[in-house]
């Protein structure tokens, strides 16, 4: 009976060590002088900040940061924003073509990106946006839009109709139904959606090396990809810079894992 | 009743329009550039239309056509490798009593990190000579190849990489699927004395099918997208023998700025994903889209 | 005396009203019209710190101009494509673009940047193949600032002398790393980028194979560019004296090798020379030399000529003050400067006979002037670019054993011409 129940915590402790040593290793490197980075020990033998100093002081990694956070920020607000009532209406309202419409949204997510980046180079240079924030806001919106609707259909859908009845029947518009009452009582699911949004804005390459031109307008993962400059692979400032990439993402899954497995399976598996 | 369709339409018009302006009408567009040629770099040269010369070019040019085939033996290794590890994460966790969420939650974590963060910590365990993957190889007295200057075992790190991120993917459907299973399914079995290869063939496996369908359209759509992982491990290379579909076009768009061949690659790109994201909603049956908007 | 005094005084006032008029005027000037030039360029580092300190002095001696750096990516594909989006939108700044030599055909071809024939450079003062490779239609639009060629760093301490000949560098390469235990013989740039070129050029001359002949037609499918391409392979796959890993490294993880001590030879531009004696870096400082890369049989020593030139956008707003700015650069004193502090090659054959670049330059200077005299620039043309991404794909399909020499590069020379073809700009051109 022992061994039956310790096996698998066993099997469990070996799997997330595996999973979880390139995480490991990608830290203690951040911390490891540049001499020794290739001349590697399991447990760190000094710990220096050389790499984070060289980071945030020579390269002025706050940019990137900023960057990211302002177009993650802004496409989320705006898909979620126009999202939810899409959404509301695709999961509440009776009328036709929704289903044409589900499979439209549907397939834009689908699709892939790099089919439009040729028209957004040419559209976005066309109205000088190239390099600017809403030069990558509305990209983003491809694939974020579809997203959140197709999220936010399925959490509208599982909320309880009775109440938004009740409300209509005394006397309430849908709109202020929706407003005061399905928004409030949806929020989890926005927050769940919001979350997801604002993880593939934080961790999208193709769109923000397309469309972006100069370190000032670079997002954190193109920053990091173009470390490798024209002549050097400074491993040390990579891995700080992949360190702290990794930060955020890390303290969004500790803090909403239940709400990110709901997305996805909501996303997926209810199809 | 038309009062409700019409604020229907305001609703959703908002949502649908934004998506039309940034993915529909490029859509359109990329359709009739990938009909000229197009050339950033020679101004002089106009932007005449060609027909389909474009798609000429592309047909007839051998790295197009190694580009798909390696798109399609990626999509292929990986997804087998993501579907077949992520199975046997999601079971292992499955049987946890305590700390399920937990485990979850460590588990997780991999698929949230940037896919440009995971490309460069795998390739700094493959590096060349000196990387922490060579070091342990020596150990073991094993010869290692230069990875990323060989045109097959530079696949190695970028298939491990890619799995390893999107393995938590998987398992994490899987295990939400494995737990909509009803339990009194398998103790009823074991009335029967089916052993746990019986339970497994006849209650998991059919039951998690949904799950596992979805697991496999998803990644594999995904993954003929590939582009970050490769862009920034090998850059295609050695030679183009890494190059996926993604980053032929990318290259020929932004770096060459060719625009008319890039927009033909990208509506043959389309055509693809087209064709397949039909097929899969298909799969998927309408049922499930149905289901969302009655 | 007193009247004379007086008149003195009195012309002191005068002059000091002038000036104090002209001084409010200057300042009237920059306040309503402040001629802002902008520069973009390398400004990161040493050479941030440089241009900084000239453009500082610039300013001193127009004090109605201001110059403003434009902060440019550092990966040269990065940068091009940047200079082509501020340039194909037809953006009045920046004035003043630092180029990669090799670009300044495809800029003047597509109407980007003037030709700068109009302000009477002398170019005559510069080396004639640093200023034919910015000559596009007969007209110069750009002029040369530094100069890079491919040199050859020896390990004094391992082997006697620099090597005679190809065969001889592999000779000598062999026996060191079985001698001395260095695990590698030569290493060299053989990433798949723009820097794996310059390397095959320097091949390429030494067996007296070009790129394009006289008439423009492409000669790589040659039997002498079989061979360079050949004897590159052979160094990593027969002789290994070339480590595999080195077809992933670009110049800083070839020096990064030769500064460890792990290599014999090294190929690699002039910057290396003063990074290689910081001892404190370094574990080959003042254990090394520097020689002119070595020939092989039915060809000449050669180095590929590369560099950067500045130029002038076509749709900036002061041409000649663009020009005034490009003239201070280039400078001798200027140019003695950035020689000094970054180790770039000036472009003025006459500052080689100057005592001021001896002290500057580690290397004799009538050395590196004969190894700049006899370098080969790349082919001058629009589509430089994409010709160079097709080579850049066979090279290195050959390197990795994929294909053979022979069957990559007859594919390359064939897409090339293509290329060629289609861009209207084939053979007798």
């Amino acid at each position: 009976m022992t061994v039956r129940r310790l096996l698998p915590v066993l099997g469990i402790a070996v799997m997330l060590a595996g999973l979880w040593f390139p995480l490991y290793w990608m830290v203690i490197s951040s911390f490891t002088p540049e001499a020794r980075l290739f001349a590697p020990t399991l447990v760190p033998r000094e710990v220096v900040l050389d790499h984070y100093r060289a980071l945030f002081g020579g390269r002025d990694f706050w940019t990137p940061i900023r960057n990211s956070l302002i177009v993650a920020g802004a496409t989320t607000a705006l898909s979620v924003g126009l999202g939810a009532l899409c959404a509301y209406a695709l999961a509440r309202l009776q009328f036709r073509g929704k289903p044409l419409m589900l499979a439209f949204v549907l397939a834009i997510s689908m699709f892939p990106q790099i089919s439009i980046v040729s028209p957004l180079y040419l559209l976005l240079r066309e109205v000088r946006l190239i390099n600017t924030y809403p030069g990558l806001v509305l990209p983003y919106l491809t694939f974020a839009m579809p997203l959140t609707i197709w999220l936010l259909v399925g959490f509208f859908r599982q909320l309880p109709a009775e109440l938004e009845e009740a409300a209509m029947m005394d006397g309430a518009s849908r709109l202020r139904t929706l407003r005061e009452i399905i928004l409030p009582l949806a929020w989890p699911g926005l927050a769940t959606t919001a979350i997801l949004t604002f993880l593939y804005c934080w961790n999208e390459f193709l769109f923000a090396l397309s469309f972006t031109l100069g370190p000032e307008r670079h997002t954190v993962p193109v920053a990091i990809a173009l470390f490798r400059g024209q002549y050097q692979v400074p491993w040390g400032e990579i891995l700080a810079g992949a360190v702290v990439a990794t930060v955020p993402v890390a303290v969004i899954v500790l803090a909403a894992q239940r709400r990110i497995v709901a997305g996805l399976t909501a996303g997926a598996v209810k199809g | 009743m038309s009062r409700e369709a019409s604020l229907g339409w305001a609703l959703t018009l908002p949502a649908l329009a934004a998506i039309a302006v940034v993915a529909v009408f490029p859509i359109g567009w990329t359709t009739w550039e990938s009909l000229h040629a197009h050339d950033l770099r020679m101004p002089w040269l106009g932007r005449p239309f060609v027909g389909l010369a474009n798609y000429a070019e592309a047909l007839s040019s051998t790295r197009f056509w190694s580009a798909l085939a390696h798109t399609a033996v990626f999509a292929a290794l990986t997804v087998t490798l993501e579907l077949t590890a992520g199975f046997v994460l999601a079971l292992v966790v499955d049987r946890i009593a305590r700390g399920r969420d937990l485990v979850r939650t460590a588990v997780l974590l991999p698929w949230a990190i940037p896919t440009v963060v995971v490309a460069l910590v795998w390739r700094f365990l493959f590096e060349t000579p000196s990387g922490l993957v060579n070091d342990l190889l020596r150990r073991l007295a094993i010869s290692s190849p230069t990875w990323f200057a060989d045109p097959f075992a530079a696949w190695v790190p970028v298939m491990l990489a890619d799995a390893w991120k999107m393995t938590p993917f998987v398992a994490v459907l899987l295990l939400a699927g494995l737990q909509t299973i009803d339990r009194s399914l398998y103790e009823a079995a074991r009335m029967d004395g089916a052993g746990w290869r019986r339970q497994f063939t006849d209650i998991t496996l059919p039951l998690l099918r949904p799950a596992l369908l979805v697991a496999f359209i998803f990644r594999t759509l995904d993954a003929l997208r590939v582009f970050d992982v490769i862009y920034v491990m090998t850059a295609g290379g050695p030679g183009t023998a890494t190059e996926p579909i993604a980053l032929l076009t990318f290259s020929t768009l932004l770096q060459n700025l060719r625009f008319g061949f890039g927009a033909a690659l990208s509506m043959i790109v389309f055509a693809f994903s087209f064709v397949l994201a039909v097929v899969c909603i298909r799969l998927l049956g309408r049922q499930a889209l149905l289901e969302r908007v009655r | 005396m007193l009247v004379r005094c007086r008149s003195g005084r009195c012309r002191a006032g005068w002059t000091l009203t002038l000036a104090i008029g002209a001084a409010l005027c200057a300042g009237c000037g920059v306040g309503q019209d402040p001629h802002i030039l902008t520069f973009a360029g390398s400004a990161v580092g040493a050479e941030g710190q440089v241009i900084r300190r000239q453009l500082d002095r610039f300013q001193a001696m127009y004090p109605s101009i201001k110059v403003e750096v434009r902060i440019t990516p550092d990966a040269a594909d990065q940068r091009h494509q940047l200079y082509v989006q501020w340039l194909n939108a037809h953006a009045p700044d920046p004035d003043v673009l630092q180029l990669d030599v090799v670009w300044t055909p495809e800029f003047a071809a597509a109407g980007w940047i003037v030709d700068l024939d109009q302000f009477h450079a002398s170019t005559s003062d510069f080396f004639p193949a640093a200023v034919a490779a910015n000559r596009w239609k007969g007209a110069v639009y750009a002029l040369p600032w530094f100069i890079d060629v491919g040199m050859l760093y020896w390990r004094s301490d391992l082997v006697a002398r620099p090597p005679v000949d190809i065969d001889d560098l592999e000779r000598l390469a062999s026996a060191a790393t079985a001698q001395h235990g260095v695990p590698f013989g030569l290493v060299w740039q053989g990433a798949r980028y723009e820097g794996l070129v310059t390397v095959f050029l320097e091949y390429l001359g030494a067996f007296g194979g070009r790129i394009l002949d006289d008439a423009g037609r492409v000669a790589l499918d040659a039997d002498a560019a079989v061979a360079a391409l050949t004897t590159m392979r052979d160094e990593i796959v027969v002789d290994r004296i070339v480590p595999a890993a080195a077809l992933t490294w670009q110049e800083e993880q070839v020096r990064f090798a030769f500064q460890n001590g792990q290599a014999v030879f090294m190929r690699n531009w002039p910057y290396a020379v003063g990074l290689l004696q910081d001892g404190a870096q370094s574990r080959v400082a003042g254990r090394f030399r520097v020689a002119s890369m070595p020939a092989g049989p039915g060809g000449a020593p050669t180095s590929a000529l590369g560099g950067s030139v500045l130029a002038i956008n076509a749709h900036s707003g002061d041409r000649d003050l663009s020009y005034r700015l490009i003239d201070f650069l280039l400078q001798p004193e200027q140019l003695l400067e950035r020689a000094r502090v970054v180790g770039q090659y000036p472009p003025r054959p006459a500052l080689y006979d100057t005592p001021a670049l001896a002290d500057a330059l580690q290397i004799a200077p009538h050395e590196a002037r004969g190894i700049i005299e006899r370098a080969v620039a790349r082919p001058a043309t629009p589509v430089y670019t994409e010709l160079s991404e097709i080579l850049q794909i066979a090279l290195h399909r050959a390197l990795t054993d994929q294909q053979a020499p022979r069957a990559a590069l007859a594919g390359a020379a064939a897409e090339i011409q293509a290329l060629l073809d289609k861009a209207g700009l084939g053979a007798g051109r």
